[in-house]
């Protein structure tokens, strides 16, 4: 959903500038299907659940219908407990181990694709657009075989190295294992676009300038910090901010394979607020939660955003 | 590709239509029919045994169609509250008792108490009608039950010389030690079984949470709730059960299928799917109650089952009430049980389990019968998976008097949680 509006937001911006200029009613009559799915798929669910955030909101409330005004006590209540706050971190420890492995890890691999053969180039790109294929749900159903405490393959290996204590290790009894895993695989699913189109970026840099710095005298490090990043550094700032977004509001994968446990160990924010809303059936505290993590995630991205559009428009 | 056509067609449809949801004319028709639609949930009837059913009902109550239909458990809770808060809900809805007091206090559901000597509650399983009652007020109609007995390989236990089943829990582990040698395991427990955990507590006096004075509290940590959790894992141990997994992965039933399995436990219906795992088991499997913890009394167990429920929006309320009636009464309970091995509604009906194993060995624990806790927020409790949690903490070596407590705080949390 956020990749393909991402991919459709600007052309539609074009679109309506154009019609501006030429006054025809055409590209309105075009544009409006895109636009009223926007308003019914994205607008009314976020304003709905902005205006539940306000409101007492539980199972009763669902069921009866009549919710009154509670004002801002189910943000105060969220923001008041220790809890929230644990989330809060967990969530940007989240983010963080997942962007900057996920940017290392495809950087690498984007650099590393010019220099190899080109089968081994084709063999490595069917690999990950095959893993970018996998469905998200097929991918978490097998790390939770993988990880399997008594049959999985992992323990098989580990067990065969000699590492004995892992015979029957169960990993997701474990919150820091169970955490790991997760980054593990979040890592794996993403890495493919990042790097793939890190490598669309790197052969559009013509290679006059690579030849231009190594017959200065520049080193691998220097090529890439002088000549490589600052071509690319809007790319770099676009792949980071949707590995961002799609990283905080991860949910598939960790509801799959832990619900955000054990021990509330996996609960980010978006999976927190879906405990709270769907288990617990506080409806309203869940929207609170859901209207803080967009609002943060806002403030995380606008800064960068900012910065990056002025780059671009500079 | 396919997925986002058909994503812009929905949503080309959905702007035609102007976010506007087209209320849907009733199904009631025009001279006299009247079709009230039920869900069952999945495999809980047979199909011979509901159409039996829905033909005798429709013969004696002309004008009155049914349309049947089953749900999957997975994910039913919120399928069942959206039909709820819905408009054109269902007529009569089959919920599981862990479940019903969450619909119940919803506001959601018909209160039926006016109809509960009508339907002859007096000796309805207690286990069925406490979680249908909320306040005071019954709204879950007792349906049936089913609870959890041992079902063991006969072959595997003559082998090993054990010519009795156990009666005690002393006796149960001495068997089943015998029968833990060479390639056979001597129970298959994985460590999530949470409903036999509550047993084994229940057996020591203890509870898995207990209300004082409006307030609940999470009960793990109590010394009767350990003492019930350290038998867990001494009978855990004598096979080679999975510590972080439940009952349904993998399912048991396969696990057992394999022959090297001397005990599970489970439901005695779970012996279907065993024989359909392994047609050449037919015949070898045994049942016996749980043992408790002397001879003179079976082990506490779960009662699982399913209540009925007429939601508020059901636009036909009399008539699915007439259903209910019939599922509740005699005749089709005698005819379900008999067919299902389930026990009936009523403890006066019981007698027409005697002479079936199976059910013989379930109707001597059901007669020890435990509900979950009583309380609306029971379902959180289950959802967030807090005692499966505990359970695989305490059995991977965790201190069980540290995780008891965090568990039993986690729960009070949660049932306190006013809706």
């Amino acid at each position: 959903m956020a990749r393909a509006l991402a991919r459709t937001a600007r052309p539609a911006l074009v679109v309506e500038a154009r019609t501006r200029r030429k006054g025809a009613f055409w590209p309105y009559l075009l544009v409006a299907p895109a636009l009223a799915a926007f308003a019914c798929l994205l607008v009314y669910p976020l304003a709905r659940s902005v205006v539940i955030s306000f409101q007492h909101f539980r199972l009763g409330e669902l069921i009866r219908g009549g919710a009154a005004f509670a004002g801002l006590a189910n943000y105060a209540e969220a923001l008041g407990g220790p809890e929230f706050w644990a989330v809060v971190r967990r969530t940007f420890l989240w983010t963080a181990a997942n962007v900057v492995l996920i940017m290392v890890i495809a950087t690498a691999v984007a650099l590393m694709l010019p220099h190899l053969g080109r089968r081994m180039r084709l063999a490595v790109m069917s690999g990950m657009v095959l893993t970018w294929a996998t469905p998200v749900l097929a991918a978490t159903t097998i790390f939770q075989w993988l990880f399997q405490s008594r049959l999985g393959v992992v323990n098989w290996v580990l067990v065969r190295l000699g590492f004995d204590s892992f015979r029957d290790y169960t990993w997701f009894a474990d919150g820091r294992a169970t955490f790991a895993i997760l980054v593990a695989l979040v890592v794996w699913q993403s890495v493919p676009f990042a790097a793939l189109t890190l490598y669309a970026g790197l052969t559009t840099i013509p290679g006059e300038l690579y030849e231009a710095a190594r017959i200065d005298g520049a080193g691998p490090w220097q090529v890439f910090g002088r000549v490589t990043f600052p071509i690319l550094r809007p790319l770099f700032g676009l792949i980071t901010s949707l590995e961002v977004i799609w990283v905080l509001t991860c949910f598939a994968q960790i509801w799959a394979i832990s619900k955000g446990g054990p021990g509330g160990a996996t609960a980010t924010l978006p999976v927190y607020a879906f405990q709270i809303a769907q288990s617990l059936h506080r409806y309203d505290l869940g929207s609170a939660v859901s209207t803080l993590t967009v609002l943060m995630l806002l403030a995380v991205l606008v800064v960068h955003l900012r910065r990056m559009f002025r780059e671009e428009g500079a | 590709m396919r997925l986002r056509l058909l994503a812009a067609a929905a949503a080309f449809s959905l702007a035609l239509a102007g976010c506007g949801s087209a209320s849907e004319p009733g199904t009631s028709g025009q001279t006299g029919t009247t079709t009230l639609t039920v869900w069952f949930m999945r495999d809980s009837l047979s199909d011979a045994i509901v159409k039996r059913f829905t033909d005798d009902f429709q013969r004696s109550h002309p004008g009155i169609t049914l349309n049947v239909q089953s749900q999957e458990w997975d994910g039913i809770g919120q399928k069942v509250i959206s039909a709820l808060a819905s408009k054109d809900a269902p007529d009569v809805i089959e919920v599981g008792n862990t479940q019903v007091a969450e619909y119940a206090a919803s506001g959601g559901v018909r209160d039926l108490t006016g109809k509960v000597a009508d339907l002859g509650g007096a000796d309805w399983l207690p286990g069925l009608a406490e979680p249908g009652k909320i306040d005071g007020r019954q709204y879950g109609i007792p349906w049936y039950a089913a609870n959890r007995v041992v079902v063991y390989n006969k072959d595997l236990f003559a082998k090993a010389g054990v010519t009795s089943p156990p009666k005690t829990r002393d006796e149960w582990i001495d068997v089943t030690t015998r029968l833990n040698k060479g390639g056979v395991q001597g129970i298959y427990l994985p460590g999530q079984n949470w409903y036999t955990l509550a047993g084994f507590v229940w057996d020591e006096g203890g509870d898995l949470a207990v209300e004082e004075g409006g307030q609940w509290k999470g009960a793990l940590d109590t010394p009767q709730a350990l003492a019930g959790m350290a038998f867990y894992e001494r009978l855990q141990a004598l096979g080679k059960g999975p510590r972080d997994s439940d009952e349904a992965r993998p399912p048991q039933a396969d696990v057992f299928g394999k022959g090297d399995v001397a005990q599970i436990i489970s439901a005695p219906g779970g012996a279907v799917a065993i024989e359909k795992a392994n047609p050449d088991l037919k015949g070898k499997l045994g049942f016996f109650p749980i043992p408790g913890k002397t001879a003179d009394r079976p082990g506490a167990v779960f009662t699982g089952g399913s209540d009925l429920i007429i939601p508020e929006a059901s636009a036909h309320p009399d008539e699915a009430y007439e259903v209910v009636k019939a599922l509740a009464g005699e005749k089709f309970q005698l005819d379900m049980a008999k067919e299902m091995s389930y026990v009936p509604n009523r403890t006066s009906y019981a007698g027409v389990l005697s002479g079936d194993e199976a059910t013989a060995a379930m109707a001597a624990g059901a007669a020890v019968g435990h509900a979950t806790p009583n309380s609306p927020n029971w379902a959180a409790v289950e959802a967030r998976n807090v005692i499966k949690e505990y359970m695989t903490k305490v059995l991977t070596g965790g201190d069980a008097a540290t995780a008891a407590k965090e568990a039993s705080g986690v729960i009070t949390t949660i049932l306190n949680t006013r809706s």
